[in-house]
């Protein structure tokens, strides 16, 4: 018996011993996932720092505007040749995963965004590293789900441990990586889930920190915030909130442009990318991820008057969005920092110049705010923003003016936007489903499931006599009438519509079932969604319909059955 | 994986998806399906859902214990020469007799309950057979359904039907009334026949009566499949 064996027969027996929990077992598993995507983190970092030092020597060439058009063109190729996977970032899939297919994700997902990204990114393009490690982490957590046989809602806690660990690996963030977890890619706070993902983020920050040392990504000085601060925080939710806004729809714009362009995708990502080296020629602050220029805003030691940071600022979000939406590979994470650490300083620069004076604190501690609230917005995910930014800058001192800038953007983008970037075109594909949610129990219940078989199927040229026969041994008012060579369905009979022949004996011989049929049923097909066929039984005010498939009847959808197996369903899923 | 559908009273495949989902204390393995009773039934209780293994139910026990009026003849007993010259005398007389029940009070609810039944009308059917029973069903658990046949040592008046003085008694008691139903109608399905009754007059051996019995149990029970 070899190793792998004994392991599976050990979880298979593990729930007995355990009286029937796996908690122990989703904790030593969420231990080993985050580890795993603590390490892809740790990789993606070293690569992409390896790449900046190695470019960092052409940077001051003219031709070098190429080089991003080319490491893009590169992830492009790469993605759709060798990995066959879409470009994009990746949080949207794993969501995707997570909500309709039980947490499966591909085994070549763990390295084919950390590849694509690590091209993109390090060539200079503006993209952020987290998301694609996000992907990664979770697509190990759910290989090794799927290696080790566990079901789905194992499954799915150990994707959750893989974007926990990513995160917090990523950040060295071990809370931020738990929130952002819970609020966007599972959407389920209960204990089961949160202890695991809890473990694998402290997992995935600790092997982080052993192998790059425990260091906080923007350290900054002390900042002494009073109650100015946190008033004019109000004011700077607006202007995030704005960026979000244009930063969010920038990038589906640039997305649907870059959509019309007849040219092959690698090339398209080539086009966009020399485009991000043009701006970068000019302002290269906007290349790559960007985190040494939120350090220098942080530290309160970034010169460059108001029109500079919003010069920066605009053309952060435009390389971004051109990144992203003609091809490029990576998230917004990053991106969103720098935008958010720009917007902070724009506005701190616009209040002291209005009011010199009025606000005491380091200009610092408004990049950090911009970020939150950058965060905030863009992810609609206040948590995760104020807990990310907490841990990354080491300034709970800002937690008060950080927590109403987080939750203000966060509102304000939610009025404008109703869906997140992440979750914007799963709903619109009603592909969005959250545990516990209607839409969750109605699509994981199957017609098949529902169909009820025992209705008589009466041919078409059965006489009303016979068909009268026919009702007293049935229990129910529905009788599908189908045609008896070809079996196809024909019509429906409901007890109803004929009751006033039924008793009149005269008819019994001379009236046929096909004469008082109703054909216009509307039927629906064995694999139909049922929330479609719900919303069409609501607009007829049907209580059940027909189910045909090849023209054959196989049965009665109704909402009696429906009403029974829902409830069932909900408790299920509702109850641990 | 059926049978265990079954068991739980849904289509298996939602057992199916349940599984898959880990929604449900039950590992699988191909087709068949790995749990823990207690497990699950603590889970299915929890969930407001039914979890009967086959064979445990008690419903299902009770049909089958009931099924056969040769077992719950047999259970019951037959008693030759029971005395008493009065109904309530034989009555006393024949419960006393009948096999099957271990408690004195059950015996005594039992007597009553028959009392009470003949006291609003007769249960003497004809051709010299009574059917006491009682008119609720006997809650005890340990109670089985049961039929005594008790043949009387001197033909009593029992206001039967057909005024004809009754010489053998079928005490019927059965846990609920769907069983009691049942055994009724296949007690007096027996009793139409006038062959059945001239052999009963006979006051035939335990064996060959059972033997008389599991005849006419085999014709009904060909008769119900059809």
């Amino acid at each position: 018996m070899g190793l792998y064996d004994k392991v599976k027969t050990w979880i298979g027996e593990s729930p007995q011993w355990l009286g029937g929990d796996d908690r122990l077992l989703l904790i030593i598993f969420g231990a080993l996932v985050g580890c795993c995507s603590g390490l892809a983190a740790v990789a993606l970092n070293f690569s992409l720092h390896a790449m900046e030092g190695f470019f960092s020597s052409y940077r001051f060439h003219w031709y070098f505007f190429v080089l991003p058009g080319m490491g893009a063109a590169l992830s492009s190729l790469f993605l759709e040749k060798i990995i066959q996977e879409g470009a994009g970032h990746g949080v949207p899939e794993v969501v995707y995963s997570v909500s309709r297919h039980g947490g499966l994700l591909r085994m070549r997902s763990m390295f084919s965004r950390l590849v694509s990204s690590s091209l993109t990114i390090g060539s200079g393009g503006s993209a952020g590293p987290e998301a694609p490690v996000v992907m990664s982490g979770s697509a190990i957590g759910s290989n090794i789900a799927r290696f080790f046989s566990l079901n789905e809602r194992q499954r799915i806690a150990l994707v959750g441990c893989g974007s926990a660990g990513a995160v917090a690996g990523v950040f060295n963030a071990p809370i931020a990586g738990l929130v952002f977890t819970i609020e966007v890619i599972v959407g389920e706070w209960t204990a089961l889930n949160i202890v695991p993902i809890a473990v694998a983020s402290v997992a995935g920050a600790q092997i982080s920190r052993l192998l790059q040392g425990n260091q906080i990504p923007f350290t900054h000085l002390h900042f002494d915030v009073d109650i100015s601060t946190t008033l004019a925080a109000a004011g700077l939710a607006i202007i995030t909130a704005a960026g979000c806004i244009l930063l969010t729809r920038a990038i589906r714009k640039s997305h649907h442009v870059s959509g019309k362009v007849p040219v092959p995708l690698w090339v398209r990502a080539a086009i966009g990318g020399c485009i991000v080296g043009l701006v970068g020629l000019f302002l290269p602050q906007v290349l790559g991820e960007g985190y040494s220029v939120i350090q220098k805003m942080v530290e309160g030691s970034f010169t460059g008057g108001f029109a500079l940071v919003l010069m920066l600022m605009l053309a952060k979000i435009a390389a971004t969005s051109v990144t992203l939406g003609w091809g490029g590979s990576g998230g917004i994470f990053a991106p969103c920092l720098v935008v958010g650490s720009f917007s902070g300083l724009m506005y701190y620069r616009g209040i002291d110049a209005l009011w010199p004076g009025l606000l005491q604190v380091n200009e610092g501690c408004f990049a950090l705010l911009g970020m939150a609230g950058m965060i905030g917005g863009m992810l609609q995910a206040p948590l995760t923003a104020i807990f990310l930014i907490v841990e990354i800058t080491g300034g709970y001192e800002t937690i008060l003016p950080l927590i109403l800038v987080s939750v203000i953007s966060t509102t304000v983008c939610h009025y404008f936007e109703p869906a997140s970037f992440y979750f914007r075109d799963l709903i619109e594909k009603g592909y969005y489903l959250r545990p516990r949610t209607d839409a969750k129990v109605l699509a994981d219940l199957r017609i098949s499931e529902l169909v009820e078989k025992d209705c008589i199927s009466v041919p078409k040229n059965m006489s009303l006599g016979e068909f009268v026969k026919v009702v007293q041994q049935s229990r129910r008012n529905y009788f599908p009438v189908i045609d008896e060579i070809t079996g196809a369905f024909a019509g429906m009979i409901h007890l109803d519509d004929i009751r006033p022949y039924l008793f009149d004996t005269l008819l019994h011989d001379t009236v046929f079932l096909e004469q008082i049929m109703t054909t216009d049923v509307e039927t629906v097909d064995i694999d139909d969604d049922l929330s479609e066929v719900l919303s069409r039984m609501d607009v007829s005010g049907s209580f059940s319909m027909p189910v045909v498939t090849n023209q054959r009847f196989v049965g009665m959808v109704s909402k009696a059955t429906l009403l029974d197996k829902y409830r069932k369903e909900l408790m299920l899923q509702t109850t641990d | 994986m059926f049978e265990f559908a079954k068991c739980m009273n849904t289509d298996p495949g939602i057992v199916e998806r349940w599984i898959r989902q880990g929604r449900i204390p039950v590992k699988r393995k191909g087709d068949v399906c790995v749990f823990n009773r207690d497990i699950l039934e603590k889970w299915a209780s929890a969930h407001n859902m039914r979890f009967v293994m086959s064979g445990s139910d008690p419903a299902a026990m009770a049909e089958k214990k009931s099924a056969g009026l040769l077992g719950a003849m047999k259970k019951g007993g037959v008693h030759y020469d029971v005395p008493g010259s009065s109904v309530s005398e034989v009555l006393r007389a024949a419960v006393d007799r009948i096999d099957g029940i271990q408690a004195r009070d059950t015996r005594d609810l039992l007597y009553e309950k028959l009392l009470d039944r003949e006291k609003m009308i007769s249960t003497g059917i004809g051709g010299g057979v009574a059917v006491p029973h009682p008119r609720t069903p006997i809650q005890d658990e340990n109670m089985d359904t049961l039929i005594a046949a008790c043949f009387l040592k001197n033909p009593v008046d029992f206001h039967a039907v057909d005024k004809k003085p009754v010489e053998l008694l079928f005490v019927l008691v059965a846990p609920s009334a769907k069983h009691h139903l049942h055994l009724l109608s296949r007690i007096s399905f027996c009793l139409r026949d006038d062959s059945f009754l001239t052999f009963l007059k006979t006051r035939p051996e335990r064996e060959v009566f059972f033997n008389r019995v599991a005849g006419f149990e085999k014709r009904l029970d060909q008769d119900e499949q059809q």
